[in-house]
């Protein structure tokens, strides 16, 4: 797999090329500005780009704006952000043109890493990777009377790991349940929250993640 | 004698140098009063034919300055006189408008013809004593020098004869009677009228310095914000980013001890010099917030620590008895550690030097040094952080860097508990 790196910590940048090196993948290019990171994607389109949010000059989100960017002139491309610590508003921008072939993840995730190619393979298979802490970020503002204080526990881990972007076979894998019992726990919960039942993973993943945010406000 | 041991003649020393001083200053500003009060006057015969009027913002300006100045050595003696002056409007006749219906413009100018001619007077006699003393004092060891006929006293008495002689060293012990008794009460006096008629009257809505206050404490929240948001940045871009790395790196060793265990040494030994680095980073960034240095020896030790850090040879003197909040000394050891770290950099200095003393509610700094000077106050240099972080605390920056130096920072901090 061809990958491309945007990031300007020169030790993270050096640590994930010898990482993903090790695991076969090919880097194409390892770079340090976002347009020097345009400029790789452009010149050759990889099969996925892993961005840091903060980069020069300003250091605030310049990650973002240019993984959106190279999406714009990319449709195809797959890509994943890292960041130090997670800002809803900007995984709000990131997904506002859809959630197929995106990952936004903090960076330690890299360290842990079978998770990490776990969830790099889904993106670039055209799924969702989000981050645990921004799905507790968005279970975490509810209120009263909420809907979703009618899941039962279980429910809202299946509805969490959902939102992470994993499939029923992963979701069955990492709560040690058959795949039927997922399934089930699905079917229980778009019922309860009112969703359209949907089988398909990405259009799954807009629907709960759209349900969370609107919730959220 | 009872009551006259060292220390009080000491004091009584050091109090009549202070009042010759402050009788000195004082003699700056009324001279600079009395021109100015010269000007007024040829500006008023100037209106009554016609043609002054346009002058009158000008002059104005002028009176307002040399007030200015005053209240600023009045300030730096310990009694903080206020600025009263609302905001000034545009186009002349607007500002004569202004200046017209200002209580403070009276006042201003009673402040000036008075000082002009009672603080001009007795700062000249003040400034004129040691000299009288020293004439009268040594008067016998020269008056036969000089021709019969002209021999007089400093006040004009003729004197014939040894007797004579010897009686103006009576006058001359007089002289330094009144120098050592009566100039803290000529001082106090010469200041009086700026004391009185400088500040804001007390009908005066004080809105004006309440809006400067307001202006101040947000500069000092935004400096604060700022602050935090440097900590922030260098936590999450520095520290953070070398945890991540030691776990990145320690990711990669354990996936590759199973394939290629050389491999997986280096990426241990990597991530060993990360998070050396993380640590590094850590404690930088805690210095940064309050130096521990500070805690454990003080201001006085934490700068002399400083100094001895610096790479061209540099004396410290502190005198700051008492204690001061925390953050001043943190913004006075902030202070002088950028100060030095331009002079190591830039200077090309041979000496430099570190002055701190405490009047009563303000610390007083100077890091000067004799490198080739021409140090820019505006771009780059650290003295814009400087200015940022003292006028944060309502402190007062000055700067003067000439080509060929020397180069003198001088910073006033206001340290009241």
């Amino acid at each position: 797999m061809r990958v491309v790196i945007a990031e300007d910590d020169a030790l993270l940048r050096a640590g994930l090329e010898l990482l993903l090196r090790g695991e076969g993948f090919e880097v194409v290019a390892a770079v340090e500005t976002p347009d020097a990171f345009l400029a790789a994607v452009d010149a050759d389109p990889p099969d996925i780009a892993i961005v840091d949010v903060r980069m020069p000059p300003t250091h605030t989100d310049e990650g973002i704006k240019a993984a959106v960017a190279a999406r714009a002139r990319h449709p195809k491309l797959a890509v994943l952000v890292l960041s130090a610590y997670v800002e809803e508003s900007f995984a709000t921008d990131l997904l506002a043109g859809g959630t197929a072939g995106i990952g936004y993840l903090l960076k330690e995730r890299v360290g842990r890493v079978e998770r990490f190619l776990e969830a790099l393979e889904r993106v670039v298979a055209g799924g969702t990777a989000i981050d645990p802490e921004i799905v507790a970020q968005l279970f975490a503002h509810r209120r009263a009377d909420d809907p979703l204080d009618r899941l039962t526990p279980r429910e809202r881990d299946v509805l969490a790991l959902m939102a992470e972007g994993l499939g029923n076979v992963a979701i069955a894998q990492r709560l040690v349940v058959t795949e039927g019992a997922v399934h089930k726990h699905i079917r229980s919960i778009f019922a309860k929250l009112d969703l359209p039942p949907t089988e398909h993973t990405d259009r799954r993943v807009a629907a709960v993640l759209r349900y969370l945010e609107s919730e959220g406000k | 004698m009872p009551g006259w041991d060292d220390g009080a003649v000491r004091r009584a020393l050091r109090g009549s140098l202070e009042a010759y001083q402050r009788l000195a200053g004082g003699l700056g500003t009324a001279v600079l009063a009395l021109f100015t009060a010269a000007g007024l006057l040829v500006i008023a015969v100037l209106c009554l034919v016609g043609i002054g009027l346009p002058l009158l913002p000008g002059a104005l300006a002028v009176v307002r300055s040399v007030a200015g100045r005053e209240r600023e050595r009045l300030s730096r003696w310990g009694d903080e006189v206020i600025s009263p002056y609302p905001a000034w409007p545009r186009g002349w006749l607007a500002r004569i408008r202004a200046a017209a219906a200002d209580p403070a413009t009276g006042r201003d100018l009673r402040w000036l013809f008075t000082h002009a001619v009672f603080g001009f007077l007795l700062g000249f006699f003040g400034v004129l004593l040691p000299v009288l003393a020293v004439r009268d004092l040594s008067f016998p060891l020269w008056w036969t020098l000089i021709p019969p006929g002209g021999v007089t006293t400093s006040v004009g008495i003729p004197i014939h004869g040894w007797t004579g002689a010897l009686s103006s060293v009576l006058l001359g012990v007089g002289w330094v009677a009144i120098l050592i008794g009566l100039t803290p009460a000529m001082a106090r006096l010469q200041a009086r009228p700026g004391l009185r008629l400088l500040k804001p009257h007390p009908s005066v809505d004080l809105s004006a310095r309440v809006a400067e206050l307001t202006a101040t404490r947000a500069a000092a929240l935004d400096a604060h914000t700022a602050e935090l948001r440097r900590i922030e940045r260098s936590l999450h871009d520095g520290t953070q980013n070398r945890l991540v790395g030691v776990t990145v790196l320690l990711g990669a060793a354990r996936r590759a001890l199973k394939k290629d265990p050389a491999t997986a040494d280096q990426a241990i030994e990597q991530a060993q010099s990360a998070a050396e680095q993380a640590l590094a980073e850590l404690r930088a960034v805690v210095r940064a917030i309050l130096p521990p240095v500070l805690e454990q020896r003080g201001l006085g030790g934490a700068l002399t620590a400083l100094a001895a850090g610096c790479a061209v040879p540099c004396r410290v003197s502190v005198d700051v008895p008492g204690s001061r909040p925390a953050s001043v000394d943190a913004t006075a050891y902030f202070v002088v550690a950028e100060a030095l770290t331009n002079i190591s950099k830039h200077s090309h200095a041979r000496h430099a030097a570190v002055d701190v003393r405490q009047t009563r509610d303000r610390l007083h700094l100077r890091v000067e040094d004799d490198g080739r000077g021409g140090a820019d106050d505006r771009s780059g240099s650290g003295i814009v952080g400087i200015r940022r972080r003292v006028e944060a605390y309502d402190g007062r920056v000055t700067f003067s860097s000439p080509p060929g130096g020397p180069t003198i920072l001088d910073v006033e901090l206001p340290c009241v508990l």
